[in-house]
C-alpha cells in the first residue's frame, strides 16, 4: 500500500518534472521556457517529495529534509523565476515573433507618458484611456 | 524493494536533467542558459536527496538543502548582472 502510494506519487513528479523540462527544450521565447521552469518544475519537484516522505515515515531524517527543500522550493523559485523574467526584459532579451502583448513595456510606456519619446514601438493600442482601461481584457 | 525505487527515481532525475543540459548548451542568449541552470539545479537537489534515501546515508541530505537554496542566490546574481550590467 505505501509502495504503491511512493510509486503513485513519483510517477506523478516524474512525469510534471520531463514535460517541464521538454517545454524548456522546446518552447521558443525565454519567457515561455521561464513559465516551464517556474511552475512545472516546482509542482514536479513537489510530488516526488512528498513521495519521499511517504515512502520513508513523517519522523524521519529524510522526510524533515525533504519538507524543508519542499518548502525551500516553494518560496525561492517563483522569486528567482520572477527575477530573472525581470532582468531579460530590462536587459532587452526579444521575445517570441508570435507574441501579442508586452504589458510590462506598455506600463512602462505609460508611466513616461509625460515625456512622448518614441512612438515607433507601439505593438497594438497603447492609448485608450489609462485610467479604466488597465485591466487585463483577456 | 523501495530503496531500488529511490534509485530509479534518482537515476530518472538526473536524465530529466540530461534534457535541460541540452538547453544550457544550446540557448540562444545567455538568460536562456540561466534559466537552464537554475532547473537543473533544482534537479540535482531531488536526484541527491533520491540517492541518500537510496543509499542509507544522511550526510547527504545536507547537499540538498544547500543546492536548493545556494541556486537562489546564483539566480538573483545573475538577474542583478544581467539587469544592471555589474555585480
Amino acid at each position: 500500500m505505501k509502495t504503491a502510494a511512493v510509486l503513485v506519487l513519483a510517477v506523478v513528479g516524474l512525469f510534471f518534472s520531463l514535460s517541464g523540462a521538454v517545454g524548456i527544450l522546446r518552447m521558443p521565447d525565454l519567457y515561455t521556457r521561464i513559465q516551464c521552469s517556474s511552475k512545472t518544475i516546482t509542482m514536479g519537484a513537489l510530488p516526488a517529495l512528498i513521495a519521499l516522505v511517504v515512502g520513508e515515515g513523517v519522523i524521519s531524517n529524510y522526510a524533515s529534509r525533504a519538507l524543508i527543500v519542499a518548502a525551500l522550493l516553494m518560496i525561492v523559485n517563483p522569486a528567482a523565476s520572477h527575477a530573472l523574467g525581470r532582468a531579460a526584459h530590462k536587459a532587452g532579451v526579444p521575445m517570441w515573433s508570435g507574441a501579442v502583448r508586452d504589458e510590462t513595456a506598455e506600463r512602462g510606456r505609460r508611466l513616461d507618458a509625460g515625456r512622448d519619446t518614441d512612438s515607433d514601438r507601439e505593438s497594438q493600442d497603447d492609448e485608450d484611456g489609462e485610467g479604466a482601461g488597465d485591466g487585463d481584457r483577456r | 524493494m523501495s530503496h531500488t525505487l529511490y534509485g530509479i527515481l534518482a537515476l530518472a532525475e538526473v536524465a530529466i536533467g540530461v534534457l535541460l543540459v541540452v538547453r544550457l548548451a544550446a540557448g540562444p542568449t545567455i538568460s536562456d542558459r540561466i534559466v537552464a541552470l537554475n532547473t537543473l539545479s533544482t534537479q540535482a537537489a531531488l536526484a541527491v536527496l533520491f540517492y541518500a534515501a537510496f543509499a542509507d546515508r544522511t550526510i547527504y541530505l545536507d547537499v540538498a538543502i544547500w543546492l536548493a537554496s545556494f541556486s537562489y542566490l546564483g539566480a538573483i546574481v545573475w538577474a542583478r548582472y544581467l539587469e544592471r550590467g555589474l555585480l
